[in-house]
């Protein structure tokens, strides 16, 4: 199972979808499309505590964590 | 007035004190409870996102953030240490090569997010995108 965490004020809402599943890959898409088009920054965790972001949708990423657009404090 | 229209006042003034203390009562007490579980969600959701944000931290950021409640980046672009605090704003310092604090920085996710999910945004942002952080962010050297 892949996961896709939306930062929020809740602290975070998951959704989890099965790669090999096509019609779930595609609403993992959607949704990936929808964020990253309102602005959020899409990363994916690798090992160690590395992250890298991830500018297309990849069905593969295990864990992908979006968080809304920065802004200075 | 006969003894009878005074009971009569008395019942009334009575009634009509009892009619607004009772929805303030009320009142008073939805307030409490919902204060009570506002808390309790906020709470929660700070729990959850420190959860997450020690998921994407390397064991060496792990080790720190248990240590000193802060923990440190390297900026994918210059190279340069940042030391990530436990606050929501005014809570990123550039430190130099011998480790002291040479300027502040303040960016963070927008809306009203739990800490730990701004610190975990902070530091995706410094270490994987560190110019375009900058850029919006805030500094005082």
């Amino acid at each position: 199972m892949a996961t896709q965490i939306v930062m929020d004020t809740t602290g975070d809402t998951r959704h989890e979808f099965d790669p090999a599943d096509a019609a779930a890959v595609a609403e993992a898409e959607n949704r990936f499309r929808e964020l990253t088009g309102a602005g959020f920054t899409a990363a994916v965790r690798k090992a160690d505590g590395r992250s890298e972001l991830m500018r297309s949708f990849d069905p593969t990423a295990k864990e992908t964590v979006f968080f809304p657009p920065l802004q200075g404090g | 007035m006969t003894l009878e229209e005074a009971l009569l006042f008395i019942a009334f003034v009575l009634v009509l004190i009892l009619c607004a203390v009772l929805p303030c009562l009320a009142l008073a007490e939805i307030v409490a409870r919902c204060s009570a579980c506002l808390a309790r969600h906020r709470l929660k959701a700070e729990q959850r996102a420190f959860a997450l944000l020690k998921n994407w931290l390397s064991p060496e950021q792990l080790a720190q953030y248990e240590r000193e409640g802060q923990f440190e980046v390297i900026g994918c672009h210059s190279g340069k240490r940042y030391r990530i605090r436990r606050a929501r704003n005014v809570n990123i310092d550039e430190l130099s090569k011998q480790g002291s604090r040479v300027a502040v920085w303040c960016f963070g996710p927008h809306g009203y997010l739990p800490v730990g999910d701004v610190m975990l945004a902070q530091k995706i942002a410094l270490e994987t995108n560190e110019r375009a952080a900058l850029q919006v962010a805030n500094s005082s050297h």
